[in-house]
């Protein structure tokens, strides 16, 4: 074949599915919503996309309790290779992270960042909480892909 | 963190969430927009390399996706092509039984890849009438 022919023929099965630069693009869709439509805008998408694409992950929290949560943290951060602990503290679940893989990929590949890319976090987490009847918290520090994230069950 | 293997639905739910407050208009500006930001890498390099740029630069984006797709370049003929047999976008939709993909979706490939690659003189021709079953087909040429 001539040097310049050149064939790639690749099945699903070949690779691991894992592009990191969609998070370039989910945070580039951030401070769009916001600079065209405004915060309020953004956090209804985020809402919508807490009620429709995480809608089985709530019903598995309503259904098996922080279990569940701990699960998905556990697979995606893992899969994502980002640097976390997952503890309990009494009734809470907690996710400490200290590198998170989202922004730390923004940032070695000098991708657009917008401090507003954690409320990804902040109103999607409370959205999945609420329609399961749990509760969450999410103390970020700006920048620096640090968080820590708590989980609980709603009191009656 | 929304995973980056979870990016696509929330992309999709994105373009829905647009529809809904302006139309089908306000989603094409915001592929005109992504286009222009987020596309430099595929500007750079198809303006440097040519074709041999596109083939560099989907060969990295649809290995990483986990595509399943034939890519082929012919620099004599001037023909970049691929060959989607299932592309992991809309089939990782179609797989999600609980959300609708919106009804255009497949239309950002056209709008965000022709929007880069014809004002550098390129030709772009996509054919989505397979792509509600994750087919698809792209051929790119030198003018």
């Amino acid at each position: 074949m001539s040097d310049k022919i050149k064939v790639i023929d690749c099945k699903q099965s070949d690779n691991e599915y894992l592009h990191k630069d969609f998070h370039g693009a989910l945070c580039y869709a951030i401070k769009y919503l916001d600079d065209n439509f405004g915060e309020k805008a953004t956090e209804e998408y985020l809402v919508q996309v807490g009620k429709t694409y995480f809608k089985p992950l709530s019903e598995k929290l309503k259904k098996d309790g922080l279990k569940a949560l701990e699960d998905h943290w556990q697979y995606i951060f893992q899969k994502e290779n980002g640097k976390f602990r997952l503890h309990y503290e009494g009734d809470k679940l907690v996710l400490e992270v200290d590198q998170c893989p989202a922004i730390a990929h923004l940032k070695e590949k000098n991708m657009l960042y917008t401090e507003r890319y954690c409320q990804t976090t902040v109103v999607v987490n409370k959205t999945i909480c609420q329609q399961a009847g749990y509760q969450c918290s999410c103390e970020y520090q700006l920048g620096k892909g640090k968080c820590v994230q708590k989980f609980w069950r709603e009191q009656k | 963190m929304i995973s980056c293997t979870e990016f696509i639905p929330a992309y999709s739910e994105l373009f829905k969430f647009l529809d809904k407050k302006g139309d089908k208009e306000a989603v094409m500006r915001f592929w005109e927009n992504l286009s222009d930001s987020f596309l430099g890498n595929l500007r750079d390099l198809a303006e440097r390399k040519g074709l041999a740029g596109c083939f560099e630069y989907w060969s990295h984006s649809l290995t990483e996706e986990a595509a399943d797709f034939r890519m082929s370049l012919d620099e004599d003929k001037g023909v970049f092509e691929i060959e989607m047999r299932y592309c992991p976008s809309m089939g990782r939709l179609l797989k999600e039984k609980h959300i609708e993909p919106y009804e255009f979706y497949c239309e950002h490939c056209d709008t965000l890849y022709r929007r880069v690659l014809e004002p550098l003189g390129f030709k772009y021709e996509i054919d989505l009438s397979n792509c509600k079953d994750a087919r698809c087909k792209v051929i790119v040429k030198n003018n």
